[in-house]
């Protein structure tokens, strides 16, 4: 017996010892190519603390240097005379908690873009002198961290994909990027704006954020609420980076302002029952009623205002507000009346803006899931003509050049004209902040030139 | 006062919701010895057909009738199926639960897949008696009011059925002894199918009540079979009142911290059933 | 096959499985050879996923096997472990990280498994179930409250130095698990499976083994759990404390089969490849064939594989089995094929895949049966 235990810590020992040693031989020939092996060796030899606790920004600038000596290191990025179509990845939540936004978000955009183009016969680059499709590769991550990081690296590793598509949600976008960055891929972003990603713009300078959010929006709310006479608020935020960010946002805005915050309620995602809060709600007397929640929470809440007759003069909704498929939850146009939204954009906006609300209607007539959302819609598709005028204005695949090009460029899309300012869309191009739903239309509402008609303020009765 | 009444008003309601979908479970795991953790996705299907029912231009209460049926036939034709057979190729007892709980999860996952491929994941809803009643200062939904009139009276029904008929007296005959019931000349493997053709009924009652005052969409399910274990763990594994009281109890407790902290009232729910299961490791009415 | 070797001449048996344990992980160990840190090869990547479940469901199956205790809280010290990355990436390198995580891992399932002593069968699996739920909420709730976050970014460490490090962690799992089936704690733990109370009776100090196997298993979750945070890059409570975590080791293990040495290893990877295939193949319709397999394979073999594949009577039988399971992989591959040349190319490894987990459920029923007519 004792014999065999010895053999087993034995064994276990020289497991350990030659896989360590195995490991150390392994890293060195391989990282030789590499640009940066200095790094690379010692970090595959999984002993020195130091290395491992490299800092991040020299490992964000390390690949950076790799893929532009790559042209000629990795024949995949050269120009390759026989390449037949740009390839573009995506690791996106099909089903799972998350399979909501790929159904009604990025999802309908991205699917009619790819489309467009490939009816258009492909993005002109310079480069290879032809039009080349776009070969769409879509992988589920099944609403889960652990699949989506391995996805991605999935497409760049095994598939060597040329761009890469944004992940949904912030929370997967804070881990995409990253990984977009250390293979040298830009990425622009979808759902997912906020606060905490300006770290990332920072750190990443080829990861690009394209919604509006808390920054701008929360001054927004501001703005309306001093023009409106508003004099105190109850804010609902959800537990998450969204409702986090925007409370954290509003709770010095309003007091600056001198708008009073009755409560700050924070909620779980999966709140049972949200009686209890709209009867404190109403209890507090706050003349707006804030909710930076989700739908599964935004909802609900609407439907039991309705039903407890709480009608504050005005009913501010978070993501899910500006969504068209609200009308079939909440009781048609009449039950949504004068609900304000974060947004927001409608087809008065421009000619163009217009165009594209009718065209990805048309595109989605037969996704009965489908419905509008004059929040993002406008905005992701305008990030993919960003995406498709600088491939052909670079001439190149090279995501270095093209990420250079973005910032250094207007261009002509949906949403007007957009150019990016701090790796962000600047905010002069936004078709509006806030929006409010009248007659079952969305109007831009905000303090400013953006406005496409008058607030109804106060929100007229429930029906 | 009036927050003690509203605390008390929405701790009923929410308790009565509770209670109905766990004695579903709770007679599932009593009689046919299947823990359902996709318990909650009969509670989703049969809101989401709920509300396509609305939109055909169905009565609410209409569809609950409809809803009964539907659901009561597909878990008795799962449990003739997949878990007759499951019964006779494990071996033991033992082997059979855990892997009847096992079975139960793939039937979750097919389940809400399915109801995502065909309903999409947007909450949907339908307008039901959206007013309100007044009463000592407090507000409440007539259509919630509704809900746990209903869902009081099945559960009282329920009761009555397991206690004085035939059918519910053979049952209670199998949960204590299967064996023996079956030496009586039972047929105990249709008992048992009937039990899980029951406990989804019961859970399909239960999802034509949520949506007539909620919004459903097609991942609700999870979320209600996670209640559905804690009262189920509360009141006692196979107790139908031990299930009623525990719902009310857990009803309560997420009212109370609804008003006062909402964030942690799962939290709170966790709390109390690895705590009771500490002082009574058969929760408060389990033999 | 693991029944037979507990006698005579099994002894020299003994010691080649270990033997080819370590020699099969240090041949994985080239694969790093593939490419480079910054650059590693998807097989890399794949492996780490594999071989985290690995430990997941091996280390499952020491304790939950034998005993049959169903513990659910394999993503709570997964989970623990995550955090543990969360905290302090950037100050320890990762096998440090996971010893801090495996440490604290084991210490809470000491606590827990001393207080849950009297609970059993079902009681017991909501319980650890509970757990995962708890804190969950619990560090979300604090986070949002007193950090004013939800999630955390980990510190990014190469594929590579994760793989050698998940290498060695399965190792030492594997070589345990081994060992302990084979030794009087094992034993121990399959009387208080097959009847607790006389387990007690003759002798076995049941409480003891309990929490002992408890808790070291659980070391190695929260250690897995603490290598695999540094591929997740960014973490928030539900996304390290996800109760699919705490099932697919379950599933995976009950597909192999229980108790087994192999089983839990056979399921491991049938899993995680059938899960990749599908997810980059298949999305949408990954959920629903996964559960119809799930369906299938726990009706079909509640043994698991290698439980039905030991029930077989003879080595004709035993031959027959993989031949058949082999054939209808080929079959697979074949229909693939045929398939890319049709012009849909979908398939990859799902069709081998599936075809040889229906070719195997098939032939395992049919043979049984005839041993049964027999």
């Amino acid at each position: 017996m004792s014999r065999k235990k010895l053999l087993s810590v034995l064994l276990a020992a020289a497991l350990g010892l030659s896989l360590l040693a195995g490991c150390g031989q392994s890293a060195a020939p391989a990282a030789a190519a590499s640009s940066a092996k200095e790094e690379a060796a010692p970090a595959a030899a999984a002993s020195s603390a130091k290395e491992e606790a490299a800092p991040a920004a020299e490992k964000s600038e390390a690949p950076a240097a790799e893929k532009s000596e790559a042209p000629a290191a990795e024949p995949a990025a050269d120009v390759d005379p026989n390449k037949e179509s740009i390839k573009v990845g995506a690791v996106r939540s099909q089903t799972g908690v998350f399979a909501m936004f790929d159904q009604t978000a990025f999802g309908p955009c991205y699917r009619m873009w790819v489309d467009k183009v490939n009816a258009d016969g492909g993005i002109y680059v310079e480069e290879y002198g032809k039009k080349l499709p776009i070969d769409l590769i879509v992988y589920d991550d099944t609403s889960d961290m652990n699949q989506m990081t391995q996805l991605y690296q999935k497409l760049i590793l095994e598939d060597q994909v040329d761009f890469l598509l944004p992940p949904v949600s912030t929370a997967f976008l804070s881990a995409a990027v990253p990984i977009a960055a250390q293979y040298g891929y830009l990425m622009i972003g979808a759902e997912g704006g906020s606060d905490t990603l300006k770290e990332a713009l920072a750190k990443y300078p080829d990861f690009f954020s394209v919604l509006n959010y808390s920054v701008t929006q929360v001054p927004a709310i501001v703005d309306l609420m001093l023009e409106q006479g508003m004099k105190s608020a109850y804010i609902v935020y959800i537990q998450d980076t969204h409702g986090i960010e925007y409370s954290s946002a509003a709770e010095p805005a309003f007091k600056e302002a001198g708008i009073e915050i009755k409560e700050m309620k924070s909620v779980p995602a999966d709140l049972a029952d949200v009686t209890p809060i709209i009867n404190d709600a109403m209890a507090s007397g706050a003349d707006a009623f804030i909710l930076f929640t989700y739908p599964q929470i935004t909802y609900p809440a609407i439907e039991v205002s309705k039903a407890l007759g709480y009608n504050p003069k005005m009913f501010i909704t978070g993501p899910g507000g500006s969504f068209e498929s609200m009308k079939a939850a909440c009781g048609g146009d009449e039950g949504i009346e004068g609900i304000i939204f974060e947004g927001a954009w409608n087809d008065k906006g421009s000619p163009e803006a217009a165009q594209f609300a009718k065209d990805l209607q048309e595109f989605n007539k037969d996704d009965p899931a489908f419905g509008m959302d004059w929040w993002g819609h406008i905005v992701y598709y305008a990030s993919l003509e960003v995406l498709q005028q600088a491939i052909e204005g670079a001439g190149t695949l090279d995501n270095k050049v093209i990420s250079q090009y973005i910032k250094d460029n207007h261009f002509n899309v949906s949403m007007g004209e957009i150019w990016f300012e701090n790796q962000e869309i600047a905010h002069e191009c936004f078709l509006g902040d806030l929006g409010q739903w009248q007659n079952g239309y969305p109007e831009v509402i905000d303090a400013d030139e953006n406005r496409t008609a008058d607030p109804i303020v106060p929100k007229p009765d429930w029906p | 006062m009036t927050t003690v009444l509203n605390i008390i008003i929405t701790g009923l309601i929410m308790g009565g919701i509770y209670a109905l979908i766990s004695m579903g479970l709770s007679l599932q795991y009593g009689v046919a010895k299947i823990l359902n953790v996709s318990h909650g996705e009969f509670i989703m299907i049969a809101a989401m057909l709920t509300w396509v029912f609305v939109n055909r231009g169905i009565h609410p209460l209409l569809a609950l009738v409809l809803c009964c049926p539907l659901t009561f036939i597909i878990g008795f034709l799962l449990h003739i199926t997949i878990f007759r057979w499951l019964n006779i190729n494990s071996g033991t007892a033992a082997a059979y639960e855990s892997n009847a709980m096992l079975l139960c999860f793939g039937l979750y996952f097919i389940f809400s897949n399915i109801a995502m491929q065909i309903w999409g994941s947007n909450p949907v809803g339908y307008q039901f008696l959206n007013r309100s009643v007044a009463f000592a200062g407090t507000v409440t939904a007539i259509n919630k009011i509704v809900v746990l009139i209903i869902a009081v009276a099945v559960s009282i029904l329920f009761y009555l059925f397991l206690t004085y008929s035939r059918l519910g007296k053979s049952i209670r005959a199998a949960s204590q002894d299967p064996v023996a019931a079956g030496m009586l000349g039972m047929n105990i493997k249709m008992i048992m199918a009937i039990c899980f053709g029951i406990g989804a009924m019961l859970a399909g009652i239960a999802g034509t009540l949520i949506s007539m005052y909620s919004q459903v969409d097609t991942g609700m399910g999870m979320g209600y079979t996670m209640i559905a274990l804690i009262v189920v763990v509360l009141g006692g594994m196979g107790s139908i009142p031990g299930s009623m009281i525990g719902g009310l109890i857990l009803g309560f407790v997420g009212s109370i911290f609804g008003y006062i902290e909402p964030s942690l009232s799962m939290v709170a729910y966790y709390l109390i059933i690895l705590v009771l299961l500490l002082v009574k490791p058969k929760g408060l009415m389990g033999r | 096959m693991s029944k037979t070797n507990d006698r005579g001449g099994a002894r020299i048996k003994q010691q080649i499985i270990p033997i080819v344990i370590v020699a099969v992980l240090f041949g994985l160990s080239f694969l790093t050879r593939t490419g480079s840190a910054l650059r590693p090869s998807y097989y890399v990547v794949l492996f780490v996923s594999i071989l985290n479940y690995i430990v997941l469901a091996v280390s499952w199956n020491i304790f939950s096997g034998p005993s049959g205790y169903i513990s659910l809280s394999t993503a709570a010290f997964f989970g623990l472990g995550i955090y543990v990355s969360a905290l302090l990436g950037e100050k320890l390198p990762v096998p440090l990280l996971m010893i801090v995580a495996g440490v604290i891992s084991f210490a809470i399932a000491a606590i827990i498994g001393v207080i849950t002593l009297r609970l059993r069968g079902v009681y017991f699996t909501i319980f650890t179930f509970g757990l995962v739920l708890l804190l969950q909420y619990f560090i979300l709730w604090y986070e949002v409250k007193f950090n004013n976050l939800r999630g955390r970014t980990v510190m990014a460490v190469p594929y590579n130095t994760v793989f050698i490090c998940l290498l060695i962690l399965a190792g030492i799992v594997l070589i345990a698990a081994y060992y302990v089936k084979r030794s009087r704690f094992g034993m121990a733990l399959t009387g208080i499976g097959e009847c607790e109370d006389a387990a007690a009776h003759i002798g076995v100090n049941t409480t003891m083994v309990k929490v002992i196997a408890f808790a070291a298993t659980s070391f190695a979750i929260g250690a897995s759990g603490a290598a695999k945070a540094t591929t997740m890059i960014y973490i928030d409570p539900p996304i390290a404390f996800n109760v699919m975590m705490s099932f697919m080791p379950v599933l995976m293990v009950i597909f192999g089969g229980a108790g087994s040495f192999l089983g839990p290893i056979i399921g491991a990877i049938v899993f995680t490849l059938l899960q990749e295939q599908l997810t980059t193949k298949w999305p949408k319709w990954y959920m629903i064939i996964f559960g119809v397999v799930m369906i299938i394979s726990i009706v079909f073999l509640p043994k698991g594989l290698v439980g039905s594949f030991g029930e077989m009577v003879g080595k004709r039988k035993k031959l027959l089995l993989i031949a058949a399971t082999a054939v209808f992989m080929v079959v697979g591959f074949i229909f693939t094929k045929l398939l890319a040349a049709a012009g849909t190319n979908i398939g990859g490894l799902v069709f081998p895949l599936l075809f040889g987990i229906i070719g195997f459920v098939i032939f395992a029923n049919v043979l049984k049966r005839g041993k049964e007519a027999a």
